[in-house]
C-alpha cells in the first residue's frame, strides 16, 4: 500500500448518527478535504429529508398524513405529493415482485413503511451527491445507500450479517449503490405473507443489491417472504442482484451478485 | 489441508470481514492498514481523539445524536516503536479465533491470527466455495477485511471486531 498516498488522499472525513424513523441512520462521508461549510449544510438537508419522510409516512404518528390516509380522514390529494409518489413506487414494486411485496395487503390499511426507509435514505444520499465529495454511505438500520467509495475507484464493501449469528458476517459485497437485507432474525415476525395475511418467512435472510435502495428494500422483503423460488424475479432486473441465506446457512444467489472476491486495490 | 475461515475485523473504522485461508500459519499482510491510525469509532481516544461536534441546525427538528469530524492522520507524529498484543479469543461464525495485532506507534502494521478453531464446520467450506474463492490465492490483504458498513435485517451493532478491538485496547489504542 502507498501509505503516503492514502494519508493524503481520500479518507473518512465525517461520521454522523441520526435517531429517526424509529431507528438510527448513520452517515459516513469520504473526501480528500476536511468537511466544508457547504458539506455541513448539505448534511443538514440530508438529515431533514429523513425527518420529513418520518413526519409524513410514520404509521406510529397519529397526525401523520399516512395515518390520516389509512383512517380514511384524508384523500390522497390532500396528502403531500410524496405520498402519491411513494405509493406509485410501491405499486411498481408490487408488480415486479408478483405481489410478494404488497403494502396493501397488510391489515389496517396501506402501509408503505417497507418502502419508505430505503426510499428516504436514497433521497437523503442524493442530497449529499450534490456536494461533489468522493463518497458517501448512508446506513439506515442495516440498509445502505451510497455513491463513490472510501477511496478513488474503490467500491464500498458491505458485510452481510450472518442470520444464524448476527454478531458475524456471512459474506461481503461490493455495493453498486444500494444494499438491503430483510429477514426475521432480529425483530421477529415482522414480515407478512401478502397471500395469507399471516407472519411468515421462507428465508433466514434476503439481501438485494442495486441502484436504488427503495426498490432494493422492497425486493429484499419480497424474497424474505417468498424464498428461493422468487429469485428469478430479481434475475430479470438488470441492475439488481439477490442473495438468499436459508435456515441451514445455504447460499442461493443470482448470477451477478457482487460478492467481494478480490482485494480491490492490492498492488502487484 | 485444513480449511478454515476467519473473521478478522475491527480495523480503524470498525471494519470487519470474512477471510478464508488454507493454513493456520498464514500471516495476514494488512498493508492498507498501515496508512491508518487509531480506530475512528474508538471511544477511548488518545491524541487522535475524534472531535465531537454539534451540527448547527437550521430547523427545529430532533437534534442529531452524535457527529464527529474524523481527525486527519497528520496531526500526530506517532512514535515508531513496534508493539503487539493478542486479543481475546472470540467466537466467530465457524468457531473461535484470536487476533494478534502489531502496531508502530498508533499505526497498525500487521494483523495475524494467533489461534483459530473452526471445529470442522461444514458451512465454512460452503461459504468458501460460494463467496470468497479467490482469497486463498491472494495475500489476504487488508481489503479483504476492510468493510465500510454492515447490512442486516435490522440495526446490528458490529460485534465482529471484538478480538482485534481488545488487542488494540491492550495497546492503548
Amino acid at each position: 500500500m502507498r501509505s503516503s498516498a492514502t494519508q493524503q488522499g481520500t479518507r473518512k472525513i465525517l461520521h454522523h448518527d441520526e435517531h429517526v424513523m424509529g431507528t438510527i441512520v448513520t452517515f459516513d462521508l469520504y473526501d480528500d478535504e476536511p468537511p466544508s461549510t457547504t458539506l455541513w449544510n448539505l448534511l443538514h438537508e440530508a438529515i431533514d429529508v429523513l425527518h420529513q419522510a418520518d413526519n409524513v409516512f410514520s404509521t406510529y404518528k397519529a397526525h401523520s398524513p399516512i395515518s390520516g390516509l389509512r383512517r380514511g380522514e384524508l384523500t390522497l390529494e390532500q396528502c403531500p405529493e410524496t405520498v402519491g409518489e411513494v405509493l406509485e413506487l410501491c405499486r411498481v414494486a408490487r408488480t415486479i415482485t408478483g405481489g410478494w411485496f404488497d403494502p396493501w395487503s397488510i391489515p389496517g390499511g396501506v402501509d408503505p413503511t417497507g418502502y419508505v426507509k430505503g426510499w428516504a435514505a436514497q433521497r437523503s444520499l442524493d442530497v449529499l451527491r450534490r456536494s461533489g465529495i468522493r463518497g458517501a454511505l448512508v446506513n439506515a438500520a442495516g440498509d445502505t445507500a451510497s455513491f463513490g467509495g472510501p477511496q478513488h475507484d474503490v467500491a464500498f464493501r458491505i458485510g452481510i450479517v450472518d442470520p444464524a449469528d448476527t454478531q458475524h458476517l456471512a459474506c461481503v459485497v461490493e455495493t453498486p449503490g444500494a444494499v438491503a437485507t430483510s429477514g426475521v432474525y432480529e425483530r421477529g415476525g415482522h414480515l407478512i405473507d401478502p397471500h395469507t395475511g399471516l407472519p411468515t418467512s421462507r428465508a433466514a435472510s434476503a439481501t438485494v443489491t442495486g441502484t436504488d435502495l427503495g426498490l432494493a428494500d422492497a425486493l429484499a422483503t419480497a424474497l424474505a417472504v417468498a424464498g428461493v423460488p422468487a429469485l428469478p424475479l430479481v434475475e430479470e432486473l438488470d441492475e439488481f442482484e439477490a442473495l438468499i441465506i436459508d435456515d441451514d446457512g445455504n447460499f442461493s444467489a443470482t448470477a451477478g451478485f457482487p460478492f467481494a472476491r478480490t482485494p480491490s486495490t492490492t498492488p502487484g | 489441508m485444513k480449511r478454515a475461515h476467519i473473521v478478522v475485523a475491527g480495523t480503524v473504522v470498525g471494519l470487519a470481514g470474512l477471510l478464508s485461508f488454507n493454513s493456520t500459519a498464514v500471516q495476514l499482510s494488512l498493508g492498507s492498514l498501515s496508512a491508518v491510525t487509531a480506530p475512528a469509532r474508538s471511544t477511548t481516544t488518545t491524541t487522535l481523539a475524534p472531535t465531537t461536534t454539534s451540527v448547527p441546525r437550521t430547523s427545529g427538528s430532533t437534534p442529531p445524536t452524535t457527529t464527529r469530524v474524523v481527525p486527519t492522520t497528520t496531526t500526530t507524529a506517532a512514535p515508531s516503536v513496534a508493539r503487539s498484543a493478542t486479543g481475546t479469543a472470540t467466537n466467530y461464525s465457524y468457531g473461535i479465533l484470536a487476533v494478534k495485532v502489531t502496531v508502530s506507534g498508533s499505526t497498525i502494521t500487521n494483523v495475524s491470527i494467533a489461534s483459530i478453531n473452526d471445529g470442522g464446520n461444514p458451512r465454512s467450506e460452503y461459504i468458501d466455495q460460494q463467496s470468497i474463492p479467490q482469497l486463498e490465492q491472494q495475500a489476504l490483504s487488508a481489503q479483504s477485511a476492510n468493510i465500510q458498513g454492515v447490512s442486516g435485517a435490522s440495526f446490528t451493532t458490529a460485534g465482529f471486531e471484538q478480538s482485534l478491538q481488545s488487542a488494540l485496547s491492550k495497546l492503548g489504542l
